[in-house]
């Protein structure tokens, strides 16, 4: 892995430069919250705000995604969106946010040889170079550690930005990421091992501004004996059922199937779903097998930290807190799993 | 002020009533300034029970969010009360949902508050960012919010944190209620709703450059429907599929459809308690839009909402002296 160090006042010459030469995606701030946008001037970015409102999931799971679009009549023909297929880099995404990839990876690019392959999702997690950026100053519901993952992790992305004080740590991860670092300028320098040092310093402060932390040990095994409790009702009880919590979680990623159409002019897109939605498992003969929210929220736990493990191996969250930071009622994920842990079986 | 043991002393007895199935209160959140709905079965769960200037939740959308499990032969529906605790305008929110058949006087049992305005969540959690503890907020005689931070103490000017819709209240006290807290309050001499008010000095194109900017960032989690007293339908238009009202495709066009129609659909029926804009995760100013239509059915109609449960809903009643001009 290639160490290089970048001095702080050269980044936007540097993002200027891949703005040039890529489609350039970056956090900046708009309406009092921080969004993923395409950068045109690299002055816009923000890094001064941790998590993005929307997950940057959306850039390539996107909320609305047309499969084909139609036409009735004489000239009637079916058309497939093209997706670009040129590189695009993300710049700015965080630990917590780049791991939600590797979660939904599989889900989308399957797990083995000869598994479907979504084409929408594939191309454009393959055309995206991640550059991520570390945390250094993590936020009241972080609990990413709690995953053994790390404010500054190299696992996820493709080159990781570490704030060093007046430099850039620069970590090049991948195939990828050397590509791309060969193709911007010469700006860079080596680093050396006393900055190595700070970026290791810089990593362990930012763990241990880590309070929150959610305990895991056995919850898949405890969830198996407790999927008929009385708990489910309780925990459910303030849920009003809104979407927030599934629509903001990086890993989520339910959708649904629609045909739209005018007079002669039409579509199937797939959007974005949520299983907290009554109708999201609103069957057409009108049973519902999820009929309260108490059938709800137990399956979004179960899937995230019982489903998922078992399939998977790993669990189906990250750590982000964007689903603790942004209930309207405090449905609080890591009380729900220490609560869990608590119920008599 | 509310003496929260005087408040837990009512919940107390209350649930303990035979007729009460449980009382939905506040109690304290998981992290800063985060507040949660309280369920109490019984006593012992009253003691969890709090009231401070952070307990902005309308809670008056729990007793229409009981489900209904379906019966068995001979088996009789439960009907007991639910006990309610409620500010000025969720007390509004529960007369506007009687009147409109929603549901009975006799279903609640309403613990009144009254409200000298609640803290913007989204104003104190700017101002004391990353508050892993729950940080819990008094007000003084002075129009000051006190609150302490690892051993220090800051005062704010009320005017600062006050929910920007509680400075437009002219029902602080609960119009409707069983039981009160203390003291009703003085009634307040409310500004105008300004935000609105600037937006009506607006050109259109400015107008519509501004409601473009926030639409295009709604993600359709309909948090603003379903934090809503009064988005009780059965099924919401928005998710009718025959016909087809708004599209599933999120985009600005259905976006904006989304969001003008809920306003509409709250004309002469929204109590202003706020709730949608709070549970918005993308800071779109809803109350402006419901502010607007409710300053027209006031002007147009001298109608407000939530105020009286004989009086007839905006919608269905007809007044030949209405204030409107172009019948005459």
């Amino acid at each position: 892995m290639e160490q290089l160090t970048l001095p702080k006042e050269k980044l936007p010459e540097l993002l200027g430069e891949i703005g040039s030469k890529f489609e350039l995606v970056g956090p900046i701030e708009e309406n009092g919250f921080l969004a993923f946008r395409k950068i045109n001037d690299p002055k816009e970015i923000n890094l001064d705000i941790l998590l993005s409102r929307v997950p940057p999931k959306s850039l390539i799971f996107q909320q609305t995604e047309t499969l084909f679009t139609y036409a009735k009549g004489k000239d009637s023909k079916v058309q497939t969106p093209k997706i670009e297929e040129t590189k695009r880099v993300i710049f700015g995404i965080r630990s917590c946010d780049a791991r939600g990839f590797d979660i939904i990876d599989p889900v989308f690019m399957g797990k083995k040889e000869g598994d479907y392959t979504d084409p929408f999702y594939t191309k454009r997690r393959n055309r995206s170079i991640l550059i991520g950026l570390s945390c250094n100053e993590p936020d009241a519901n972080c609990f990413c550690t709690s995953f053994d993952d790390s404010p500054a992790n190299t696992k996820h992305v493709d080159i990781l930005f570490t704030d060093i004080g007046d430099k850039y740590y620069v970590e090049v991860v991948t195939e990828k990421g050397e590509d791309l670092i060969k193709k911007v300028s010469k700006i860079f320098s080596k680093a050396t091992e006393k900055e190595g040092n700070i970026r290791k310093e810089t990593e362990k402060a930012a763990i241990d501004a880590i309070s929150r932390k959610m305990n895991t040990e056995g919850v898949v095994e405890k969830l198996d004996k407790m999927f008929e409790h009385e708990f489910w009702v309780e925990t459910a009880r303030s849920c009003i059922g809104c979407g927030i919590c599934t629509y903001l979680c990086p890993c989520c990623h339910c959708f649904d199937i629609q045909d739209e159409s005018t007079l002669k002019l039409g579509g199937r897109v797939r959007v974005w779903d949520s299983c907290m939605y009554e109708e999201y498992t609103h069957h057409a003969s009108g049973h519902n097998p999820r009929p309260s929210r108490m059938n709800r929220v137990r399956n979004r736990v179960y899937h995230k930290f019982n489903y998922f493990p078992k399939n998977d191996g790993i669990f189906g969250c990250t750590g982000c807190g964007r689903c603790i930071d942004y209930c309207p009622v405090n449905i609080d994920i890591i009380e729900v799993i220490d609560k869990v842990k608590e119920v008599n079986v | 002020m509310v003496e929260n043991k005087e408040l837990i002393r009512v919940v107390e007895e209350t649930v303990s009533r035979d007729d009460v199935k449980y009382v939905v209160g506040y109690k304290r959140g998981t992290y800063g300034f985060q507040i949660k709905p309280a369920f109490a079965y019984s006593a012992k769960d009253a003691k969890e029970f709090f009231y401070s200037p952070l307990c902005a939740k309308n809670l008056a959308t729990y007793p229409l969010l009981e489900e209904k499990l379906p019966l068995r032969r001979g088996e009789e529906a439960e009907h007991k009360k639910i006990g309610i605790v409620v500010k000025g305008c969720d007390s509004r929110a529960i007369i506007q949902i009687i009147q409109e058949n929603g549901l009975e006087r006799e279903d609640v049992v309403l613990i009144g508050i009254p409200c000298k305005g609640v803290i913007d969540p989204k104003k104190i959690a700017k101002r004391f960012p990353k508050q892993s503890k729950f940080v819990d907020v008094e007000e003084n005689n002075n129009d000051e919010y006190i609150l302490e931070i690892g051993g220090t103490s800051h005062k704010i000017p009320k005017d600062e944190l006050l929910s920007d819709v509680c400075k437009s209240c002219e029902y602080p006290n609960p119009p409707l209620y069983d039981i009160l807290i203390g003291e009703a309050e003085e009634e307040f001499q409310p500004e105008h709703f300004n935000r609105v008010d600037e937006l009506e000095e607006k050109t259109i194109e400015e107008r519509w450059e501004y409601w473009e900017k926030h639409f295009q960032n709604c993600i359709r989690c309909y948090a603003c429907r379903e934090a809503c007293p009064l988005c009780y339908c059965k099924t919401c238009m928005a998710d009718l599929l025959e016909p087809q009202w708004v599209r599933r495709s999120v985009n600005l066009s259905e976006n904006t459809a989304w969001n003008v129609m809920r306003a509409f659909h709250l004309a002469g029926r929204c109590i202003s308690c706020g709730e949608c804009e709070r549970a918005c995760p993308v800071n779109i100013p809803l109350m402006e839009l419901n502010k607007f239509v409710e300053k027209e059915v006031k002007e147009m109609f001298d109608y407000t909402a939530g105020l009286d449960t004989e009086e007839k809903p905006f919608l269905g009643s007809f007044r030949p002296d209405d204030p409107e001009d172009f019948i005459s």
